[in-house]
């Protein structure tokens, strides 16, 4: 029952949810390779100033790991990247989106 | 030296024309990650069962890996084709978040269509 991001949800700071699954993370390059995927696309919204992927650490539970991060210089880029992202297949996936706190970004992900 | 790396395959994103509209919603209020984690699950779950109900496991050409080495059954019937190697990664997929689903939320019920495998093979 949710009724999607709303105007007054709009953050700099975008959460990417079900494009990867936390074993794809493990293998460097495969990592490499993700992280390029997604900055290229990215970039094509706005200027984006730094993304976070956390990747899974053995016997730990890593806050985030399967989301990607993604922080924009202002909303607006944010909110453009969010309508033109959530819905596109990466992967064989359908990307979620939404927005989160810029403070929660900074403090809860690595 | 990142720039020159041959990359392994092309970009994982799909066109516009590749979305799959179902529906649900793909952007998310700001809610807590326990309501985010629920809602990706079962869009995942949905997702796949879509994908097993409609037939169509196969990925698009650029996100396929080489196939390995044909096998044959008693018969001379391959029986690791293509759409049996996708269908396979997906029930095994869907077999894992139903078994996680079933575990974490109340009320969920698994798909009509799902069985639980008495065997896991691999």
């Amino acid at each position: 029952p949710f009724t999607g991001a709303k105007e007054d949800d709009v953050t700099n700071v975008l959460e990417l949810m079900n494009m990867v699954v936390p074993e794809e993370l493990e293998d460097d390059e495969e990592y490499q390779d993700i992280w390029e995927d997604i900055a290229e696309e990215c970039g094509k919204f706005g200027q984006v100033v730094d993304m976070k992927i956390p990747r899974p650490k053995k016997g730990q539970d890593v806050p985030g790991c399967g989301s990607i991060f993604v922080r924009y210089q202002s909303k607006d880029d944010a909110n453009a990247a969010l309508r033109a992202l959530a819905g596109r297949r990466f992967a064989d996936r359908t990307v979620v989106a939404s927005f989160i706190d810029e403070e929660k970004y900074t403090n809860d992900y690595v | 030296a990142r720039a020159e790396r041959k990359r392994k395959r092309k970009s994982r994103w799909g066109d516009q024309e590749e979305n799959e509209p179902s529906g649900l919603p793909t952007t998310l209020p700001r809610v807590d990650d326990d309501k985010k984690n629920e809602y990706i699950l079962k869009i995942r779950i949905e997702e796949i069962n879509r994908k097993l109900r409609n037939n169509d496991v196969v990925p698009p050409e650029r996100l396929r890996s080489p196939s390995p080495e044909p096998v044959y059954d008693s018969h001379g019937k391959r029986v690791n084709t293509r759409e049996v190697r996708y269908r396979k990664k997906l029930e095994d997929e869907r077999h894992k978040l139903v078994e996680q689903a079933t575990k974490t939320l109340p009320n969920f019920v698994p798909p009509a269509d799902y069985r639980r495998p008495t065997k896991l093979q691999d």
